[in-house]
């Protein structure tokens, strides 16, 4: 089966740190993948690589079999992104900002039309009306933010942090387009550190930690019959209390 | 602790930054250069032994550095944040230490180490006419101006910062700031030409006058004492403390909202949307346009030069100095020949495409979405350019219509036109090089008047070089103006031939900057990306 998104040997350093440090990924076509990683592991330096959003030092990334790097037009054209800590062009309301996503990717002006009606009725946006995306709270700006990636239905959705800052309400709205995206074809790579989310939604996991990756593969074979918790900890080396330390507590 | 703090923030600022070292080097120098400056206009009228000419100095000099320390961080610098106040916020700190404590941090750079070096002039100055106790006691009066300078700009922006939590709020006061910006320009001029043909004699009065404001009431200490007003000093002095206190107390009182935060959620117009979202993102007057790409970074643009607050001021400046400076030139000048008349509108469109050269900044990390979606180079700057003209364009006609009916010369217009023409499209030209290859982070704080210490050097580094190299750009004109002058041909030729070589400069432009895009998207994007 060939892979909706490969790397190989992604590496990039800012100024003296090593934020990643030469990684392999395949991500199975129709695959929900999770991408799991403390805080400052790299998870959003590899998707910003992936995507063509970073220059990566060294490495080649592939989507669907193009690579980003060297026919960025026809891989971007298959790619939706929702990057994470990433403005978006939020002095527009919210349709404006669908319009205008929708017709960089040359999207035919009648589906946009449509298709942003659909989704911002679905994700409970349409009342916003004419709010400029600035205002939205930052459930919102997820959910519109999610909106633009999906607009031109793309193969595979790169998505960084989409359960941040989410109500338990929208996030399972999030959840639930998702899992109906997957079920459709689509791929979906997600980064998160919220062990209940990957469990619940993917089929293949990797933990990612100080650049590299640790455990990769199904969602079952990492967890080898534990809790993902239990095993991400024991990869990324955090310590669990014996009850020896804090006594004054 | 806190100026142990901010020096320890400053100092790794630095780690592994050798651009970040020079940039302060480069603070450095200016600040060294404008303390000398100010040095020697404090200290030589005291030297010169001329009492009147002191006066003037401390009582206007003085007035005008407070007024300075006041405006300037809030127009043009924005405040240094090393020491953010939020920060503080969960530390068990009595509000009094606080204070205290970032005022001393305040006091810890350039601008205050500047200003007290100009005014130690003042010392000398007094020192020369009065003695040395009229020296000890403008030293005096000096390190409590520089309290009050601090505490005032402190203040100020710490309220502003507050009050403008609220975006609309700060959208309004950042357009306000900003015609008030571009009003300082002619005020300027306007005064340096009141001030050559002033009557100096006269003007002792308002000095006086000033130097009883808190303002420049301790920078004019040490001559009331030299002047045999000993009584004067103490009342000075007080002037200056209550007016420091009160501050401080203002800063202080806004401090502990600013800690506090809490953005009041600005209820949005939810008025209900009209027509599909493309007819939405278009603008009315756009509607002919096909509804493809070009047409969406078009609308997007064209929305942006009036939504996003920063963009407008610079609309806005460009407006303010685009009719005034023409006017002050060659209505109050006397001189009126095609070729005074070409240079300043070859300022003036230089400087309207001057608003392009940090374009990419405006969108800060949002530009990651052209990127992701993998816009050419070409469409990208053909679109902005195009966006930008809408605004720029009228604007220029009409600087050309109204400075050829204000000379009464309703002939020139073609002549005035075409100048405009040129010296714009070569500046476009020019400036999207400079807004891709020297784009520069803005910052994303709620204090719209932040910016990163070191980036103020850079802004005005960058305003430079891309005036200079706009300016290079419309040389041709100005050449051809002053070969030909006002032969009537050149009159109604310099139209046609200056508005085709504005185009054809853009379109080159467009053409070779689109490919270095195409090739720089993603360095681009982590240059405009504020660090965090």
């Amino acid at each position: 089966m060939e892979s909706a998104l490969a790397a190989r040997g992604l590496v990039k350093r800012f100024e003296t740190v090593v934020a990643v440090a030469g990684i392999d990924l395949d991500v199975p076509a129709g695959s929900f993948y999770g991408l799991l990683g403390p805080n400052g592991a790299g998870k959003t330096t590899t998707l910003s690589m992936a995507v063509g959003l970073l220059r990566p030092d060294a490495g080649r990334v592939w989507v669907l079999g193009h690579d980003v790097w060297s026919d960025p037009s026809e891989a971007k054209a298959l790619l939706g992104v929702l990057p994470d800590g990433v403005r978006l062009f939020d002095r527009l309301t919210g349709a404006e900002l669908l319009a205008y996503h929708g017709l960089l990717r040359g999207m035919d002006p009648a589906v946009i039309d449509q298709r942003a009606r659909e989704l911002l009725d679905v994700l409970a946006l349409a009342s916003a009306g004419r709010t400029l995306v600035v205002d939205y709270s930052a459930g919102m700006k997820k959910k519109i933010g999610l909106a633009c990636a999906l607009l031109h239905a793309p193969r595979l959705l790169v998505l960084d942090e989409p359960f941040e800052a989410v109500d338990p309400v929208s996030a399972a709205l999030i959840r639930d387009i998702l899992q109906r995206y997957v079920a459709g074809g689509g791929t979906v790579i997600f980064s998160s550190h919220v062990m209940e989310v990957v469990e619940r939604l993917c089929s293949h996991v990797a933990i990612l930690a100080d650049g590299a990756i640790k455990r990769v593969g199904t969602l079952d074979e990492v967890r080898g019959g534990r809790s993902l918790e239990d095993v991400f900890v024991e990869v990324v080396g955090g310590r669990t209390a014996t009850g020896e330390e804090l006594a004054w507590l | 602790m806190f100026v142990r703090l901010k020096l320890r923030m400053t100092a790794n600022n630095f780690r592994g930054q050798p651009w970040r070292v020079a940039l302060f080097m480069m603070g450095v120098f200016f600040g060294l250069w404008w303390a000398a400056g100010g040095f020697l206009l404090f200290a030589v009228p005291g030297l010169a032994g001329s009492e009147k000419a002191a006066l003037l100095a401390a009582g206007f000099g003085g007035g005008a550095l407070t007024l300075g320390w006041v405006l300037f961080p809030l127009v043009f610098f924005g405040v240094d944040e090393t020491l953010d106040p939020a920060r503080f916020a969960l530390l068990p700190l009595r509000r009094r230490t606080l204070v205290a404590g970032m005022l001393a941090a305040a006091l810890l750079g350039i601008p205050a180490l500047a200003t007290l070096a100009s005014t130690a002039g003042l010392v000398l100055s007094a020192g020369a006419l009065g003695g040395w106790t009229a020296a000890v006691t403008q030293a005096v009066g000096v390190a409590a101006g520089l309290l009050l300078c601090v505490a005032a700009s402190r203040a100020l922006t710490s309220a502003f910062a507050t009050m403008l939590r609220s975006r609309r709020m700060r959208d309004l006061a950042a357009i306000a700031l900003a015609v008030l910006a571009a009003l300082l320009g002619p005020l300027q001029i306007g005064l340096i030409t009141a001030a050559e043909t002033a009557d100096w004699d006269r003007l002792v009065g308002p000095a006086r006058v000033v130097g009883w404001t808190p303002l420049a009431a301790a920078y004019t200490l040490g001559f009331d004492l030299a002047a045999g007003r000993g009584w004067a000093v103490p009342l000075k002095l007080a002037i200056t403390l209550a007016a420091t206190a009160a501050l401080l107390w203002w800063w202080s009182w806004s401090l502990e909202s600013a800690m506090v935060g809490g953005t009041p959620t600005a209820a949005g117009p939810r008025k209900a949307a009209r027509g599909g979202a493309v007819d939405q993102l278009v603008p009315r007057g756009m509607r002919w346009m096909a509804r493809n790409r070009y047409a969406a970074l078009v609308a997007r643009e064209t929305r942006y030069w009036w939504r996003d607050v920063r963009r407008r001021a610079g609309l806005i400046t460009v407006l303010v100095v685009g009719v005034f400076l023409p006017v002050m030139i060659n209505i109050a000048g006397n001189a009126r020949s095609p070729g005074t008349v070409s240079i300043s509108m070859i300022f003036v469109g230089t400087l309207a495409a001057v608003t392009l050269a940090n374009q990419f900044g405006y969108d800060g990390t949002a530009y990651g979405a052209n990127v992701v979606a993998g816009v050419p180079g070409r469409l990208e700057l053909r679109a902005r350019v195009a966006a930008f003209t809408v605004y720029a364009g009228p604007l220029l006609v009409i600087v050309a219509v109204a400075m050829s009916l204000l000379l009464g010369e309703p002939t020139w217009v073609g002549l005035l036109l075409g100048t405009l023409a040129a010296a714009y499209g070569a500046g476009l030209a020019a400036n999207l090089f400079v807004s891709i290859l020297a784009a520069y982070a803005l910052p994303e704080t709620s204090n719209p008047f932040t910016i990163n210490t070191g980036a103020g050097v850079v802004r005005s580094l960058l305003s430079l070089v891309s005036m200079l190299g706009s300016a290079a750009a419309a040389v041709p004109m100005l050449v051809a103006a002053a070969l030909l002058g006002d032969a009537p041909a050149w009159l109604w030729l310099a139209g046609p031939i200056g508005a085709g070589y504005g185009l054809g400069a853009t379109a080159l432009g467009v053409y070779l900057a689109g490919d270095l895009l195409d090739r720089r998207m993603p360095e681009l994007l982590a240059s405009v990306t504020p660090r965090r």
